[in-house]
């Protein structure tokens, strides 16, 4: 147990993997509509980035499909920090203390479980893409991140993904 | 039953990609993107010096006429190196066959050769653009197409009355010998890694700075356009604030102020420049009244120089050095455990994988200039005691 183990998910549902940078703390120039949120943490550091004004719903609308993680360099800091300005609920979802690719953390975590993991594409230094049926990977454009994000496509390809894996 | 022994321990690996400098990888190729420098000007003489920058070797000369010459050592024409060479009015002539070739790497001279070379000008020894600036020999060793301007930086023009540039490449800031013997990464990111100081300079080492130095601080991170600040608030207890301001600039550069805590805007800058994966050095620039500034602001140990510890002192009262080296020759990156007080070394390393990206898409990487209008660049980085402002400059720096 050298490395950091994350609570684990239900099992219930399909996981949702959420990076921070590039996804809800915008780092380019916002091609959508911001706030500028004052984040910190435990009040040791403090940020201020620019959240999509519609991230919140976006991420309580998948929150209603799926089990989310943050896998991020954020740590344990993601919720804390990003509780207030995304609306999150307050026991905090687990999380994934990784930086750059990111891949073999999450097949680690999610152990069969079908998964979608949104991110920017700073975090790929060596880009592997999934293998057939185990999950979607899903790049967001820096100055847009999760904004407008259609939840319902998303859930749809997952239950594809699903039912390719059962298939005969 | 035990859990969690080291038995069957597997160790993971160095983020390569960010800590490498050799040619061809990923931030190798940002850090030739820009100027480096490689040397004080007083070293570049008529005795060809042996240099290594970025995992290259290379021979660094002065002519008789006062041109400042970089060249690959190992001569074209069969391999003998420069550093045993020659060096005349124009250039430097080869120990073996006395091959001579200019600043530029083009032959003057092969004197075996009938009419001392038919074909000379079809051959080149290679070779690094250079310049002097602030007493350092500053080179570019990136593809010439993509040559930028030498940036000037405002804390250092326009010296007031009395005040004075000192240049060293000793390790300033480096806690230990003048050739630091591990990855440069691990001691650039430190700079964005303002919560080590009250426990690791303070709490271990006694205390190296001020104590001031040793209040845990409220920090505010941004990205700028060149790299990463961090803004540290202390509140000293007799009614003043102390702002610190410490800067990464991109794409090696440290701007930390005397953690002595001289007020205002900092007056010095240090250039954290590998020699090769497993070392570096660092070259600094200050001005200031006192030519041994520098000197006296080497950290000590209860007093006492890091040369002077012997290996008790060393474990007793670890400073920068000790723990960067021992972080491993190149840092196991994937083994860190990033959390709270590493959110600006994140940073860094974050904006460091965008500029691989940037530069390996054909880009120019943060902070390059090509406008020599353009050339100064506002320094923010510094100690300001409450009611202590910032000039117009540094203000619209801060904005943008």
């Amino acid at each position: 147990m050298a490395k950091y183990e994350a609570l684990r998910p239900s099992g219930a549902r399909a996981l949702l993997v959420l990076g921070i940078s590039d996804v809800v703390a915008l780092e380019d120039e916002a091609a959508v509509k911001v706030e500028v949120k004052h984040v910190s943490a435990w009040g040791r550091w403090a940020r201020d980035v620019a959240v999509p004004v519609d991230a919140a719903d976006v991420i309580a609308e998948l929150g209603r499909h799926f089990d989310i993680v943050w896998a991020s360099e954020w740590g344990h800091n993601a919720h804390t920090a990003f509780g207030e300005a995304l609306g999150l609920p307050a026991e905090p979802w687990p999380f994934l203390p990784v930086q750059f690719d990111k891949l073999a953390a999450i097949r680690n975590y999610a152990r069969g479980l079908p998964w979608v993991w949104i991110d920017g594409d700073v975090v790929d230094l060596h880009p592997q893409d999934p293998e057939d049926g185990e999950g979607i990977i899903l790049r967001v454009d820096p100055g847009v991140g999760i904004s407008g994000l259609d939840v319902g496509a998303l859930v749809a390809a997952v239950e594809d993904l699903a039912a390719s894996a059962d298939a005969p | 039953m035990d859990t969690g022994t080291a038995y069957g321990l597997r160790l993971g690996s160095p983020l390569h990609d960010l800590a490498q400098v050799g040619q061809g990888t990923g931030y190798g190729e940002v850090l030739r993107r820009y100027w480096q420098p490689v040397a004080l000007s007083e070293d570049a003489t008529t005795r060809p010096k042996r240099l290594k920058v970025l995992g290259e070797e290379l021979t660094l000369f002065r002519t008789r006429k006062g041109e400042v010459g970089l060249l690959h050592p190992r001569c074209i024409h069969r391999g003998a190196s420069l550093y045993y060479g020659g060096v005349e009015d124009d250039g430097i002539r080869c120990c073996y066959h006395g091959w001579v070739f200019d600043t530029e790497g083009k032959c003057l001279e092969q004197p075996c050769e009938p009419e001392m070379g038919l074909h000379r000008d079809r051959v080149r020894q290679p070779w690094y653009p250079t310049q002097e600036r602030y007493g350092l020999i500053w080179a570019y060793m990136g593809p010439s197409d993509r040559k930028p301007v030498l940036p000037r930086y405002d804390t250092f023009e326009n010296l007031p009355e009395g005040e004075q540039l000192i240049v060293d490449d000793n390790g300033v800031g480096g806690g230990g010998p003048a050739l630091l013997d591990f990855n440069w990464l691990q001691h650039w990111e430190n700079v964005m890694d303002p919560f080590h100081v009250p426990i690791l300079h303070a709490r271990f080492s006694g205390n190296q700075f001020t104590p001031e130095m040793a209040l845990i601080p409220e920090v505010s991170y941004e990205y700028t356009s060149n790299g990463v600040r961090s803004i540290q608030m202390r509140s000293l207890g007799d009614g003043r604030e102390l702002r610190r301001v410490t800067e990464v600039m991109f794409p090696n550069l440290r701007v930390v102020a005397s953690p002595k805590l001289a007020s205002g805007q900092t007056n010095m800058i240090g250039w954290v420049v590998p020699e090769d994966d497993t070392s570096f050095r660092i070259f600094t620039i200050a001005r200031d009244a006192d030519p041994d500034f520098l000197k006296k602001l080497r950290s000590t140990h209860e007093g006492r120089p890091w040369a002077d510890l012997d290996e008790a002192d060393h474990q007793r009262l670890p400073g920068d050095y000790e723990a960067q080296k021992s972080q491993g020759d190149i840092s196991l990156h994937s083994e860190d455990h990033l959390t709270t007080t590493d959110q600006g070394v994140a940073m860094v390393r974050r904006m460091m994988a965008k500029q691989v990206k940037a530069v390996a898409a054909g880009n120019d990487p943060a902070g390059l200039i090509r406008d020599e209008t353009k050339a100064v660049v506002p320094v923010i980085g510094g100690n300001y005691f409450q009611g202590e402002l910032l000039t117009e400059e540094q203000r619209e720096a801060v904005d943008d």
